[in-house]
């Protein structure tokens, strides 16, 4: 008998998947990546997915972030059956219920670090709807950056950021329209140690402050001891719970 | 918002995009500019090809008899003022002139002259028409034609100083003694076209020659003594119709039936009607009809050529321009084709550029409709503000393009509009807005179809696919 936390079960489920299984076509054999993977992300939970490269996490990140459709399994995104809604309500899931933060940090070159930061509100609304509360976008954006030390960066396109700035419009765009769930794939996996440090402060400070459900997938062993709970992948299964008494 | 806001964006931001612009303006610029010089060369045509043309021309038939579609032969009626009447009886006909219309060999040095140069095109055949100036400022631009400032003669060499008659009311007036041969009595008064006085360089006050025939009026048998006789050139006159400023002469039309000793002393009737456009179908089948009844005329429409409208004598070659009109568009359409193939090159090479980026759209919560929008948008943006563009400066070049090629001919020291050889001694063209409205409509759809294909291969893409780092 499996021994769960107490405190653990009166929390709700924000973010889950059931024998989620990915295979892909390599020549004319499917090849399987993940073979009937479970997680439960749970509300306000820290949690980090850790394993070695190639166990299938970034395919797993991408399946639970409603970027890729699994071969078999469920998706829940707050109980709800991702895979079973149109298009475009998922898209509205990716746009208000899921925040990301990429290792390359993805940010449109071609717009400034206040515009990339206000863009998931662009793609929110319509044009008019957006214009009626530009302003306020704005200024909830331009607050964050301040917080996150980008001040006099506003108008800075990426290219004339460091990474670790980068890294930190990205943390603001993920979290400009209150998701309650962020995925962050190695958000310090590009960046050296110092300035990682930074980045992770704020993405850990706002997870705390905020409340939200954080999926954090990394390589580093440090990173993972701040989470609350650690899940171990290997060859597209998940090996181990940190939650669970390690098996004798 | 977001499709707007980054269509905009990135039509900035990539420079390469402005190629597509300018591909389409150029080519709308062309579209428009061609089109409306053709339009021009149309509707000039319209006007210099009618010439001194009446709005409708009535030439009953020159024998005695007029056959009925039954078979049976009735004498023709020939008497002008009952004809007058019946057509001035007509609501919708403002004047009626009537006309004697002969042909001779124009011999400007002589009788003898006109069959004995050697070379083909010296040999003139000249159509005489025999008028009557007060009633024929009425029906036709006659009137007009005698007014008009000549026209420009740009090569040294070549002049005319024939001038327009003085008086254009009583333009056959014999001209003051100092002018003409103090010798004997004064010749028949002639008005020459323009073109053929510029052709053998007549002056005012000049003797010509006209040689023609004769039939005798009982037989019908050629006169063995050919009509040969001097006329005296008093003006010069511009219907700006080539053809006709280079082979009319006018006179008087009792001086011409007098000279060619004819009882029937008119040939043809021309009509001016109130609105031609509205009018000539109505006017011209009442008439015909009237007319056959009172037998001037045969039944309507058995010999078509006894009622034409102006156009009628002119058809083949309107109707020539009319066709070099739209195949000009169907084939510089093409060029809209090749401004949507760069469209749909630059277009594609973006969406290939711009992969991640549209990875990231979909991450964080873009619709592949958002996505396909926003390159459609970008396709939109060019297509209108190049055409837009294009369109003005189409719109300017037609409205200026006779001074622009003025001054590329001065610059290059060619003459790439020749005025000598006129239709027209100024490149037409006219602009219409609903010409100018469909070029730019046709390149916006053409360009939104070629941007379609990438656009639509951009909100095919797969998310994961384009986020992978490279």
């Amino acid at each position: 008998m499996i021994q769960i936390p107490s405190d653990k079960i009166v929390r709700e489920i924000a973010l889950s998947c059931t024998d989620v299984r990915r295979s892909f076509k390599v020549g004319d054999k499917p090849l399987e990546v993940l073979h009937g993977v479970n997680l439960e992300l749970r509300t306000g939970e820290r949690l980090a997915l850790m394993g070695t490269s190639g166990a299938g996490k970034t395919t797993l990140l991408n399946i639970l972030g409603l970027l890729d459709r699994p071969t078999d399994g469920q998706v829940r995104v707050e109980g709800l059956d991702a895979w079973t809604l149109s298009p475009k309500k998922r898209a509205e899931l990716r746009n208000r219920r899921i925040g990301f933060v990429f290792q390359f940090y993805h940010l449109l070159p071609e717009l400034t670090a206040l515009e990339n930061a206000v863009l998931p509100a662009m793609i929110l609304h319509g044009r008019g709807a957006f214009l009626s509360r530009r302003k306020d976008y704005r200024e909830k954006a331009r607050e964050m950056l301040n917080r996150f030390d980008l001040g006099d960066r506003f108008h800075h396109r990426p290219s004339q950021l460091s990474g670790g700035e980068q890294q930190r419009v990205a943390i603001a765009r993920a979290l400009l329209l209150d998701p309650p769930i962020l995925i962050a794939d190695e958000p310090t996996g590009n960046l050296d140690s110092k300035t990682g440090e930074r980045v992770l402060e704020i993405l850990l400070d706002e997870q705390t402050a905020r409340g939200v459900s954080l999926l954090l997938v990394t390589h580093d062993e440090r990173l993972a001891a701040r989470c609350e709970r650690v899940l171990y992948m290997k060859d597209g299964m998940i090996e181990m719970d940190s939650s669970e008494p390690i098996p004798t | 918002m977001f499709r707007t806001f980054l269509s905009l964006r990135y039509l900035r931001a990539r420079k390469t995009n402005w190629i597509g612009m300018a591909g389409i303006l150029v080519a709308v610029a062309a579209l428009v500019l061609i089109l409306s010089i053709m339009a021009g060369f149309l509707a000039e045509s319209r006007r210099t090809l009618r010439g001194n043309l009446a709005d409708l021309v009535i030439q009953p038939p020159a024998s005695e008899m007029l056959r009925e579609t039954t078979g049976d032969w009735i004498p023709v009626k020939t008497d002008l003022d009952r004809l007058l009447e019946i057509v001035d009886a007509h609501p919708k006909v403002v004047a009626a002139t009537p006309q004697l219309q002969w042909y001779a060999l124009f011999a400007p040095d002589g009788g003898e002259s006109a069959l004995q140069r050697p070379m083909q095109d010296a040999i003139e055949l000249i159509e005489i028409i025999g008028v009557d100036p007060e009633s024929e400022e009425h029906a036709t631009t006659f009137y007009d034609s005698l007014t008009i400032e000549p026209g420009k003669k740009p090569h040294l060499g070549s002049y005319c100083s024939v001038g327009r008659p003085s008086d254009p009311k009583d333009p056959f007036r014999n001209l003051p003694r100092g002018l003409r041969a103090e010798r004997g009595r004064p010749k028949t008064p002639i008005l020459v076209g323009e073109q053929l006085a510029y052709l053998w360089g007549l002056r005012r006050g000049d003797e010509i020659s006209l040689v023609t025939a004769t039939f005798d009026q009982e037989s019908g048998e050629l006169n063995q003594t050919g009509a040969n006789d001097r006329f005296q050139v008093v003006g010069s006159f511009r219907s700006k119709d080539n053809e006709t400023d280079s082979r009319r002469i006018y006179m008087d039309r009792r001086a011409l039936a007098d000279w060619l000793q004819k009882d029937r002393d008119w040939s043809t009737v021309l009509l001016k009607v109130e609105d031609y456009e509205r009018d000539k179908d109505v006017v011209r089948a009442d008439l015909w009809q009237t007319l056959h009844d009172e037998q001037f005329l045969h039944a309507p429409g058995q010999i078509s050529s006894e009622f034409r409208t102006w156009e009628d004598f002119r058809r083949t070659l309107l109707k020539a321009i009319e066709n070099e009109k739209s195949l000009m568009g169907i084939m510089l359409s093409l060029v809209l084709v090749v401004a949507g193939f760069t469209v749909f090159a630059l277009l594609s090479m973006m969406v290939t550029e711009k992969r991640r980026d549209i990875g990231i759209l979909c991450a964080l919560g873009a619709t592949s409709r958002g996505v396909l929008t926003m390159f459609l948008l970008i396709g939109l943006w060019e297509a209108v503000i190049g055409s837009a563009f294009g369109a003005l400066i189409g719109v300017w070049g037609a409205i200026n393009i006779d001074a622009i090629e003025r001054k590329l001919s001065e610059t290059f020291g060619y003459q790439i509009f020749d005025r000598d050889i006129y239709l027209f001694d100024h490149i037409p063209a006219e602009v219409t807005t609903s010409g100018v409205a469909w070029i730019v409509g046709g390149a916006v759809v053409s360009t939104l179809v070629f941007a379609a294909i990438p656009a639509w291969r951009a909100s095919r893409l797969d998310p994961v696919e384009a986020l992978r780092h490279e």
